[in-house]
C-alpha cells in the first residue's frame, strides 16, 4: 500500500541523519567519552558542507568538507576531554554553544544572509538514497569494526578500564581520541545528510536537537551500533508519525517532544537496566 | 587565555570583513558607553546571573545542571502566564508572580531530580531532554490553550502596569531584579560556607561515597539540588517577564542557560565571583548588537568565543573533586 | 616528583640479579610503589637511569584488568595476533593456554574477569606480564589478596621463575613472607634506601627497624574484660553472588574486639556494610537488643555505631577538604557541632586540634587539607574522629592498610583503648597477624559464612589457615 511505503520511506529519512549521530554516539562512549556535542557536530558538518558546495558548486566535495569538518570538532572535544583535562560534558556543552554561534556567524561571512543560506548544489534524491543505505552500511562496519578488530579491543577496553590500557602499553587517550574523530566524522556525515542530502541548504538550527535524539538513541541501544540504529528507527518512525498526525488535531509540539519524553522514560529503567562502559565520561589522567 | 580568546574573536572579525579594532571598540562602548548601555549590561548580567548561581549550585553538589535555559523558560511561562490575567496590587503581585516562576523552575528541575535520585538516571540526559521539552511545551500553551486574546505571537498578553518590577534606573530597563539576583549570591555564598546544608552538599559533590558512610541521603540531597537549581533558574525567567519584557515570550533567553555553564565555571562556582563573571559576560552579551550594527560584525562571534571560553576552561579543579578517578598518588 | 614538590623517590640505587628473588620493603610513602612504576617505565624518572637486560612486567597491587573483558582478550591487549585487520581469538586463546601451562597457571581463557575470585584474577596479570617474557619480574604486594594456599601457590611460581633466569622484585611488607622466599632485602624509608640485606643474616625485627627508624612500640597490655551485650547480628545475608555474606550470626559485646579472619572477598564487604547500613539485607542487627532499621546510616551514627571504612580515601574522608571540615563528616547535624542551621567551626576546630594532639598526626596545621596528609596520618584521623563521640560499637575495616609501621601500632593501640573503656569492637582485617594479635574472639569466613569460632586461649593458626581456605 502506498500510504505504508511513503511512511517507510518517511522514516528511514528521518532516521538516517540519527542513525549516523548515534553510531558517532556509541564510538565515543565505548571509547569513554561522553559525547554531549553531537548537536553541534551536527551543525558543523551540515553547514560545512553547504559553504562548501556554494564555493566549489560540486556537492561531493561538500560532503567531504562536511566529514572533516565533523572529525575536526571531534579532534577538538577529544583533545580538550584528553589532553587538556576539561571535563567532557562541560566542553561538549561548549562545542554546541560554538558551532551554533560558528554555524551564524558563517552564514553572514559566506552567504552575506543571515538565518539561512542560499540553495546551492545539493547531493539530489540519488545521494539521499546512497547516504540512507550509507548509514546501515556505517552501522554494520562499526559493529565489525569493534568486535573483531585488535582497534576494536582497544576502543573498548579504553571505555572500560583505561588504566588496564595503560599497562598493556597503549595510550588510552590516543585511542579516545581517534574514537571522537571517527565519531566526529560520522556525526558530520549526518550534518551533510541534513543540509545536501534531503534539501539543498543551511538554515539557522535545523538540527532541531536531533543530536540530543541520539544521545537517548545510544541509551536505549544499549551502547551497541545495532542497537542503537534500531533505537535511531524507532525515533525515525516517532517523527514519521507525526507528519501523518499533522491534520489530526494533535498537538505538532506534542509529536515532536515524543522522543525525547522517551529517552525521559529510558532514564527510569524502563527500557532495562543496561550497563554503560565503566569509564564512560570518566576523565583519565596521568 | 582571555588574550587567546580576544585573538581569535579578532581573527573571525576580519573573516567577516570587518575592522577588529573597531569591532572591539564598538563592543565595548555599546556595553560601557553611557548611563543606559550600562543600565542595559546591567540588565543582561541580572538575567545571566540567575541561571549561573543555579548551574554553580548543582555542580557543587556533583551534578550537571544543563536545564537551566529550560528551568528558565517555565519559570517565566508560569509567571508570564499568571502575570497576564492577574490584575492586583504590584505588592502581592509581583512576589508572587517571582514566587510562582521560582516554583515553576523548581518543579522543572525536580523531574531530573526524580529520575536521578530515584532511577539514577543521568541529570545530564535528562535535563538535556527536558529543555527542549519546556520550549515545545511552552510554545503550545501560549499558542493554543492558554492564549491571550488579541495577542498575535508566541507569548502571553502584557503584563499589568502594576505587577512590572520596580525600575533600578528610570527609563532603563534595570529593575530591582539586579539586587535580588545580588542578594541571591550573597545568601548562596552563606549557605555554602555556614550551613549544615551547605556542609552536606558539599560533602556530597566532593566525596560521594564518604558522604553516603557518613550518613547523608545521596538521593534526597540530589533531588533538593535539582529542585531548588530549577527554582533559582525559573526565577531568573521570571525576572525577565516582570522587569525586562513585561510579558513572556518563548525567544526569552538567548541561551542564557547555556552561557550559564561558563559563567559559572569562570567564576569557579563560587557565588561572590559568579558576579564579577555574570557582568563580564553581560557586557559581551549587551555589546555585541552594538558591534553588529556599528562595525558590521555578525553579532553570532560572541557566541562562537562564549563557546570556545567553555571548552578552553580547564576545568580541572573541578573534574578532580567531582568523580572518584583521579590520577591518586600510590602510597 | 609529586605535586606539593615532595620528592618520592631520591638518589635509589638498587640491583636485582637474574635468578634472585629480591624483597623491597618499606613503609607507606617510602616511595616502593613509585621505584617500581620508574623501573618498569610507566612513570619517568626526573634524575637517574634505570638499566634492564630485557621486558620490565610489573603486577600491580590493585589489578590493572579489563572486568567486562575476557581472559583472553585482557592478555592479549595491546599485542593482539590478526589475520589483516581482524582479531585472531583462536590464535590467542591458544597462546593464553600456552603460557599457562609453561608457568602452571591454570585460567579458563573465555571466562570473563568480573566473575573470577582474585586469586585467578591475579593469574591473569602475571600471564598478561609472562607474555612479554620480562627478564625482570615485579610484584607489588602480591599476597595481600590472597589465601594462604594461595600464597604458597604464588610463591612456587615465584621461586620457578627465579629458576629460569628471571629477576624477581617482590614489594611487600609481609616480613614472614620475606624471610622464607628471598635471598636479598632493600629496605627504603621516606624515598630513600636505608638498609641492604642479605635474608640469611636478618631476621624480621631486624627488618622492620629498619622500617621503622626505631624500637617498635609495644602493644598495650591486655586488661580483663567485662562483657555486655551490644551488637548482635542474626542470620543476615546481603551483596551479590560471591561476595555476598550468607547468614551470618554473631554477638559482640562491650569491651571485647572480635576479629574477622578470612581471605579478601569472602563476604566481609557486605557484611560491614550491612552493619554500617549502607547496603539492604536480610535477618536483623540489633544495637542493645532493638534491631536497627536497614539502609539508614544516619541513625546508627547518632545511635553510636561508628565505622573506620576500608578505603579511606573514598570512603571516608573528603580528599580536598580540610582536617577541620573532615573532622566534623558524619556527625555535622550533632547539637555539639552546630548552631542552629550553620555549622560550629569553633567546636569543629576544637575537636580537630584533641585528634591532631591524641593520635599524634602529623600536619602542619588542622586547616590542612587530608589530601597532603601521609596514609598513616589519614588514618590517624579517621579513627580519631571515630572514637570522638564515645561510640558503643566500632566496626574497623582494614584499620592498618597501607600506613607505616609507627602509625600502624599507633592505631592499634588507640583500638584496645577503646575496648578497654567498653567499646564494642569489629575487626575485619585480611592480615591475619593482626587479627590474632588483637582480637578476644576470632571468627572465620569462607564463601560468605562464619565457618569457625575461636576464644583468645584457645586459637589454632593452622586450623583457622585451614578454614580460611575452605577446609571443612
Amino acid at each position: 500500500m502506498s500510504a505504508i511505503q511513503d511512511f517507510v520511506v518517511l522514516t528511514l529519512v528521518k532516521a538516517a541523519p540519527l542513525i549516523y549521530a548515534a553510531l558517532a554516539g556509541v564510538v565515543c562512549e565505548r571509547a569513554g567519552i561522553l559525547n554531549i556535542a553531537l548537536e553541534g557536530q551536527l551543525t558543523i558538518g551540515a553547514f560545512a558542507a553547504v559553504a562548501v558546495s556554494f564555493a566549489t558548486g560540486n556537492p561531493v566535495i561538500g560532503l567531504l568538507a562536511g566529514v572533516v569538518a565533523g572529525a575536526l570538532v571531534g579532534l577538538l572535544l577529544g583533545f580538550a576531554a584528553t589532553r587538556f583535562g576539561v571535563d567532557q560534558i562541560v566542553a561538549g556543552t561548549g562545542i554546541n554553544l560554538l558551532a551554533l554561534g560558528g554555524a551564524a556567524f558563517g552564514l553572514t561571512v559566506v552567504f552575506g544572509q543571515p538565518g539561512a543560506s542560499a540553495e546551492v548544489s545539493a547531493l539530489g534524491v540519488p545521494g539521499e538514497r546512497g547516504l540512507i543505505v550509507g548509514a546501515f552500511v556505517a552501522a554494520l562496519l562499526l559493529h565489525l569494526a569493534l568486535y573483531r578488530t585488535p582497534w576494536g579491543l582497544r576502543t573498548r577496553a579504553s571505555g572500560e578500564n583505561p588504566r588496564a590500557v595503560r599497562s598493556a602499553g597503549i595510550d588510552p587517550r590516543n585511542v579516545r581520541l581517534i574514537a571522537t574523530m571517527l565519531g566526529g566524522a560520522l556525526a558530520g556525515l549526518g550534518g551533510v545528510y541534513l543540509s545536501l542530502g534531503e534539501l539543498d541548504l543551511y538554515s539557522d538550527g535545523m538540527t532541531a536537537g536531533r543530536g540530543f535524539i541520539a544521545l537517548a538513541a545510544v541509551i536505549f541501544g544499549r551502547w551497541t551500533p545495532f542497537g542503537a540504529t534500531g533505537a535511531a528507527l524507532g525515533f525515525g518512525a516517532l517523527a514519521a508519525l507525526q507528519f501523518v498526525l499533522q491534520r489530526s488535531g494533535v498537538p505538532s509540539e506534542l509529536m515532536q517532544a515524543l522522543p525525547y519524553l522517551a529517552a525521559l522514560a529510558a532514564l527510569t529503567g524502563i527500557a532495562g537496566r543496561a550497563r554503560a562502559p565503566q569509564a564512560d565520561g570518566v576523565p583519565y589522567s596521568e | 587565555m582571555g588574550l587567546g580568546l580576544a585573538l581569535i574573536a579578532a581573527a573571525a572579525m576580519l573573516l567577516a570583513g570587518a575592522n577588529p579594532l573597531l569591532g572591539f571598540w564598538a563592543l565595548f562602548r555599546g556595553a560601557l558607553g553611557g548611563v543606559p548601555q550600562i543600565s542595559e549590561t546591567l540588565v543582561q548580567t541580572t538575567s545571566l546571573l540567575f541561571p549561573s548561581l543555579a548551574v554553580a549550585f548543582a555542580f557543587r553538589a556533583g551534578l550537571f545542571n544543563i536545564g537551566a535555559e529550560g528551568q528558565l523558560v517555565i519559570g517565566g511561562l508560569v509567571a508570564g502566564v499568571i502575570g497576564a490575567r492577574l490584575e492586583t496590587s504590584g505588592l502581592i503581585a509581583i512576589p508572587l508572580l517571582l514566587i510562582a516562576g521560582s516554583a515553576g523552575g523548581a518543579a522543572w528541575g525536580a523531574i531530573a531530580g526524580v529520575l536521578r535520585a530515584r532511577f539514577g538516571g543521568s541529570e545530564v540526559i535528562a535535563t538535556l531532554m527536558l529543555n527542549i521539552v519546556a520550549a515545545l511545551l511552552a510554545n503550545y500553551l501560549v499558542v493554543g490553550p492558554l492564549h491571550s486574546p488579541g495577542v498575535a505571537g508566541p507569548e502571553t498578553a502584557e503584563l499589568p502596569h502594576s505587577s512590572w518590577l520596580p525600575a533600578l534606573l528610570p527609563g532603563t530597563r534595570l529593575t530591582v531584579a539586579l539586587l535580588i539576583a545580588l542578594a541571591l549570591a550573597f545568601v548562596l555564598r552563606w549557605v555554602f560556607d555556614r550551613t549544615v546544608f551547605g556542609y552536606e552538599l558539599r560533602a556530597v559533590g566532593d566525596a560521594p561515597e564518604a558522604a553516603r558512610r557518613a550518613g547523608i541521603n545521596l538521593a534526597k540531597t540530589a533531588f533538593v539540588t535539582m529542585a531548588l537549581s530549577g527554582a533559582m533558574a525559573g526565577l531568573g525567567g521570571a525576572t525577565i517577564v516582570t522587569g525586562v519584557l513585561h510579558r513572556f515570550n518563548v525567544s526569552l533567553s538567548p541561551g542564557y542557560g547555556f552561557i550559564a555553564i561558563a559563567v559559572a565555571l569562570v567564576g569557579d562556582l563560587d557565588p561572590l565571583r559568579i558576579i564579577i563573571a555574570s557582568f563580564a559576560f553581560g557586557i559581551l552579551q549587551s555589546g555585541a548588537l552594538s558591534m553588529q550594527a556599528l562595525a558590521h560584525v555578525p553579532k553570532d562571534v560572541v557566541s562562537f568565543v562564549e563557546g570556545l571560553a567553555i571548552v578552553a576552561l580547564a576545568a580541572r579543579r573541578f573534574v578532580a573533586g567531582r568523580k572518584q578517578m583521579t590520577a591518586l598518588a600510590p602510597e | 616528583m609529586y605535586p606539593g614538590g615532595v620528592h618520592a623517590v631520591a638518589g635509589v640505587d638498587l640491583d636485582v640479579f637474574p635468578g634472585e628473588i629480591h624483597a623491597l620493603c618499606g613503609e607507606n610513602g617510602a616511595g616502593k610503589t613509585t621505584l617500581a612504576s620508574i623501573a618498569a617505565g610507566k612513570l619517568k624518572a626526573t634524575g637517574g637511569t634505570v638499566v634492564a637486560h630485557g621486558n620490565v612486567g610489573l603486577v600491580h597491587q590493585h589489578f590493572e584488568l579489563v572486568d567486562r573483558l575476557r581472559v583472553w582478550e585482557n592478555v592479549v591487549l595491546g599485542r593482539e595476533p590478526h589475520r589483516g585487520a581482524e582479531l585472531d581469538r583462536a590464535a590467542a586463546r591458544a597462546e593464553v593456554e600456552k603460557l599457562s601451562r609453561e608457568y602452571g597457571l591454570a585460567v579458563d581463557p573465555d571466562a570473563v574477569i568480573e566473575g573470577l575470585p582474585v586469586g585467578i584474577a591475579q593469574r591473569v596479570e602475571l600471564l598478561r606480564e609472562l607474555a612479554r617474557d620480562p627478564a625482570v619480574l615485579i610484584l607489588d604486594e602480591p599476597t595481600a589478596v590472597l589465601a594462604p594456599a594461595e600464597i604458597d601457590a604464588l610463591f612456587a611460581t615465584v621461586r620457578a621463575l627465579a629458576v629460569r633466569g628471571t629477576a624477581v622484585l617482590i614489594i611487600t611488607h609481609k616480613l614472614q613472607e620475606v624471610v622464607a622466599h628471598t635471598s636479598r632485602i632493600t629496605v627504603m624509608r621516606a624515598g630513600k634506601v636505608v638498609a641492604r640485606l642479605e635474608t640469611a643474616q636478618t631476621n624480621v625485627d631486624d627488618i622492620a627497624r629498619a622500617m621503622v627508624g626505631g624500637e617498635l612500640p609495644e602493644l598495650a597490655a591486655r586488661l580483663e574484660t567485662t562483657p555486655k551485650p551490644a551488637l548482635a547480628v542474626r542470620g543476615v545475608s546481603a551483596g551479590e553472588s560471591s561476595l555476598a555474606v550468607r547468614n551470618a550470626s554473631f554477638e559482640v559485646h562491650g569491651g571485647e574486639i572480635v576479629g574477622v579472619a578470612g581471605v579478601e572477598g569472602n563476604g566481609q564487604s557486605a557484611l560491614a556494610d550491612a552493619i554500617a547500613g549502607v547496603i539492604p539485607y536480610r535477618g536483623s542487627i540489633e544495637l542493645d537488643g532493638v534491631a536497627l532499621p536497614a539502609g539508614d546510616p544516619a541513625r546508627r551514627i547518632a545511635q553510636g555505631i561508628r565505622t573506620i571504612p576500608q578505603d579511606r580515601r573514598r570512603e571516608a574522608l573528603v580528599l580536598s577538604w580540610s582536617i577541620v571540615d573532615n573532622v566534623a563528616l558524619g556527625d555535622q547535624r550533632r547539637p555539639s557541632l552546630r548552631k542552629g542551621v550553620t555549622v560550629d567551626r569553633g567546636a569543629a576546630r576544637e575537636l580537630a586540634k584533641r585528634i591532631v594532639e591524641r593520635f599524634d598526626v602529623r600536619t602542619p596545621s588542622v586547616d590542612t587539607s587530608v589530601s597532603a596528609l601521609s596514609g598513616g596520618n589519614q588514618q590517624k584521623v579517621v579513627v580519631g574522629r571515630a572514637l570522638a563521640h564515645e561510640p558503643k560499637f566500632l566496626l574497623v575495616y582494614q584499620p592498618t592498610r597501607g600506613i607505616d609501621v609507627g602509625a600502624a601500632a599507633l592505631v592499634q593501640s588507640r583500638l584496645i583503648e577503646a575496648r578497654n573503656a567498653g567499646v564494642a569492637v569489629f575487626l575485619i582485617s585480611f592480615e591475619l597477624d593482626e587479627v590474632l594479635a588483637l582480637s578476644d574472639r576470632v571468627i572465620v569466613m569462607y564463601r560468605g559464612a562464619v565457618v569457625g569460632t575461636f576464644e583468645r586461649g584457645a586459637i589454632d593458626r593452622a586450623r583457622i589457615g585451614s578454614l580460611m581456605a575452605g577446609a571443612a
